[in-house]
């Protein structure tokens, strides 16, 4: 379970403080979608989960399963299970997808206590995943990202995540720059990985996404702070309301 | 204005050492003739220093404090097993094998007779019975060349006289290898000579590498002199992975005919004080040249990668991508001058250079130089410095590699983008091997 609570966070550059006191959780096995508009805070939210640095808690804690993580390096958040894909994944010249996969899941496995996979073990699995995002091996010959469309980049991420098996999935804006059929194959690899141990944070703008990945609560994120929680019919109020209210409410 | 500059101890000695080798060093009366004519050449020249342009950056005078006696003859005892060892990441390189132990030809160590269509013969023998007729065209010492070639005329002992024959093409590489072995610190001077026959194709790596247990004290000038026929490919490499006190002097002399490819990649690492020197003339209209390569500096290391590309003829187009990875406070010097002659329209030319910072104390120093005096070209050229990019960092991170591991990958990512340049996978494989070795971690199975 994610517990997010009165969590206060300000950018370390300018001072100017982004979240306010927001509080959230997120069962296990549940899929929660946070929608806001520009600017509300919730990339933030997904960077801070993740531990990037140039933001700084003034306040609050977030736990997962019952341990708090903000004190925790990326590296070993994503060995207790978190993981964020991208709203634009990076492009890593000169690092072959293949070798990044592989750095990055025996990394992950070693701090679990678990066997390094051997090459052939490796090169099986990766086969298996990828098959199902339509990713083949040849693809993943190619430097991490590079020269790969919207589509490419974001079921590259979700390929990433079926390895590294994480238990928070936490999705900023998987949405963007996707078309129908893309959309279609990055949602079905997110639903393949819904699993009553696993909890989801999908972060969007659209109600669109919410379709194909079906939420069991919407959050609406306003001002730095969770203003309204509700059904998945929340999300299709916002769609023909806006977030004006909300934004109001915040002024 | 001339002005008399006292000698340096350094060019005394070289004096000096000369005096003492001259009569042991190979080469008929011809060969001794040009041998005495280049070091009263070099007498007037000196050591390059800082105030001679091209050498702005890496002050000869005043790195080279002590000269080492040179390597005139040598018996080290040398197995295959240890020449394996001493290759390292390129010992899993498939290739025709050409072998010098501190310049000098072994016979015993290569393996290239089964190399259809390529003529190799050690220079040592050549210069020793060479007439006035073979020597002319091979060496000569022009009015204002360069001290350091003016140097490897007189001290050279031995290298690979390379022929290609028109039409060949040779399925894997010549390995020209040159091994420093044994514990006696010395200067040694070996010179090459490739020829590329008409429309042939072929790869030749050279490779300065070391013995474990040798000496980590030496001297090395590496002059290699390249002519590329008609419509002809060469790919042409050159790795030096050293233990960090080396001083390294390489130049190679490229000439092209029309239509030729080269391509050509270095790469160094471990060099305490390195001068790469390329020199390329196009001489016939089309010809192509890619050149590129990677250099890793530390401690306080010091390498430096100087092109100079002539386009004397119009239609040519020539490439150049070099990355250079500077911790501690290793110092990374490029120079690349492109020169456009009047005639040579339609000529092509871009140049890169980037550096990545891993240290304050590291230094940088990019001087590219545009020549142009045609009207009808393209030309450009870039230059970058930066530190590891933080987004990415956190990029790797976030999927669980810890920092110095991702740190290791990004550095490996930024020189991975040059290599990739190398079209031959084994040599690539092997190239990356020593980036990950350099960074102290263990090669890929």
């Amino acid at each position: 379970m994610l517990e997010i609570k009165n969590l206060h966070v300000k950018l370390e550059d300018e001072g100017r403080e982004i979240l306010k006191g927001l509080s959230l959780t997120v069962p296990a096995g549940e899929v929660h979608a946070i929608m806001g508009p520009n600017g509300s805070g919730k990339s933030t939210l997904a960077y801070v989960l993740a531990g990037r640095d140039g933001y700084e808690v003034t306040g609050g804690d977030i736990l997962w399963k019952g341990e708090s993580i903000i004190d925790m390096e990326p590296d070993e958040r994503a060995a207790k299970g978190v993981f964020l894909a991208f709203q634009y994944p990076m492009e890593i010249p000169g690092v072959a997808g293949l070798t990044f996969l592989r750095t990055a899941l025996n990394s992950v496995r070693k701090k679990r206590g678990e066997a390094e996979l051997t090459t052939p073990a490796f090169l099986k699995l990766v086969k298996e995943k990828g098959q199902k995002l339509n990713i083949d091996i040849e693809m993943l010959k190619r430097p991490v990202n590079v020269g790969f469309s919207g589509g490419e980049k974001k079921r590259s991420e979700i390929l990433q995540m079926a390895l590294l098996e994480p238990t928070l999935c936490v999705l900023d804006e998987t949405d963007s720059g996707l078309d129908i059929d893309a959309l279609r194959i990055v949602s079905e690899g997110v639903n393949a990985l819904r699993d009553k141990d696993r909890a989801f944070v999908v972060i969007t703008h659209y109600q669109r996404l919410l379709n194909y990945i079906v939420p069991d609560k919407v959050h609406v994120l306003a001002d730095g702070r969770i203003q309204k929680t509700g059904g998945k019919e929340l999300a299709l109020e916002l769609e023909k309301s806006g977030y004006a209210e909300y934004t109001h409410k915040a002024a | 204005m001339n002005v008399a500059v006292m000698k340096t101890k350094a060019e005394q000695a070289i004096a000096e050492n000369f005096e003492a080798v001259a009569e042991k060093l190979p080469g008929s009366a011809a060969v001794k003739a040009r041998r005495s004519q280049a070091i009263g050449a070099f007498s007037g020249l000196g050591l390059p220093h800082r105030r001679v342009e091209e050498w702005k950056y890496t002050d000869l005078r005043v790195n080279v404090k002590d000269v080492l006696p040179s390597a005139i003859n040598d018996a080290t005892p040398l197995t295959i097993a240890e020449l394996l060892v001493a290759l390292g990441p390129l010992a899993h390189v498939d290739a025709h094998r050409v072998v010098f132990v501190n310049g000098h030809y072994r016979a015993d160590l290569g393996d290239f007779s089964d190399a259809v269509g390529a003529m190799v013969a050690p220079l040592g023998e050549l210069l020793s019975g060479a007439s006035e007729d073979v020597i002319a065209p091979m060496i000569s010492t022009p009015e204002g060349g360069d001290a350091v070639e003016t140097l490897n005329t007189a001290f050279m002992t031995d290298g690979a006289v390379v022929t290609i024959e028109g039409g060949a093409s040779l399925a894997k590489p010549l390995l020209l290898v040159f091994v420093r072995a044994g514990t006696q610190a010395q200067s040694v001077a070996v010179r090459n000579f490739v020829t590329v026959g008409e429309k042939a194709a072929v790869e030749i790596i050279e490779a300065h590498v070391v013995l474990p247990g040798a000496s980590h004290d030496a001297q090395l000038n590496a002059l290699t002199e390249v002519a590329v026929g008609k419509g002809a490919t060469l790919r042409h490499a050159k790795v030096a992975a050293d233990e960090g006190k080396a001083l390294h002097l390489s130049n190679w002399d490229v000439t092209l005919a029309a239509d030729a490819t080269y391509r050509s990649f270095q790469f160094s690492a471990g060099l305490g004080l390195a001068r790469n020197n390329q020199n390329i003339i196009f001489e016939g209209e089309g010809a192509k040249i890619d050149l590129s390569g990677a250099y890793l500096a530390r401690h306080a290391e010091h390498i430096d990668t100087t092109l100079v590309v002539d386009h004397a003829v119009p239609r040519c187009e020539s490439r150049e991508l070099f990355k250079g990875v500077l911790d501690g406070r290793g110092c990374g010097v490029f120079q690349g001058k492109i020169i456009v002659r009047p005639d040579a329209q339609k000529t092509d030319g871009k140049q890169m250079s980037q550096a990545l910072m891993l240290s304050e104390d590291a230094e940088f120093d990019s001087k590219p130089e545009l020549e142009i005096y045609a009207d009808d070209v393209v030309c450009g050229h870039g230059t970058t410095s930066a530190q590891l990019d933080p987004d990415l960092l956190f990029y790797c991170r976030s999927r669980g590699i810890p920092e110095n591991e991702a740190r290791a990958l990004m550095i490996e990512s930024f020189i991975g983008e040059a290599i990739d340049k190398v079209e031959n996978e084994q040599l690539r494989d092997a190239l990356t091997a020593y980036t990950m070795l350099w960074l102290g971690r263990s090669p890929r199975g």
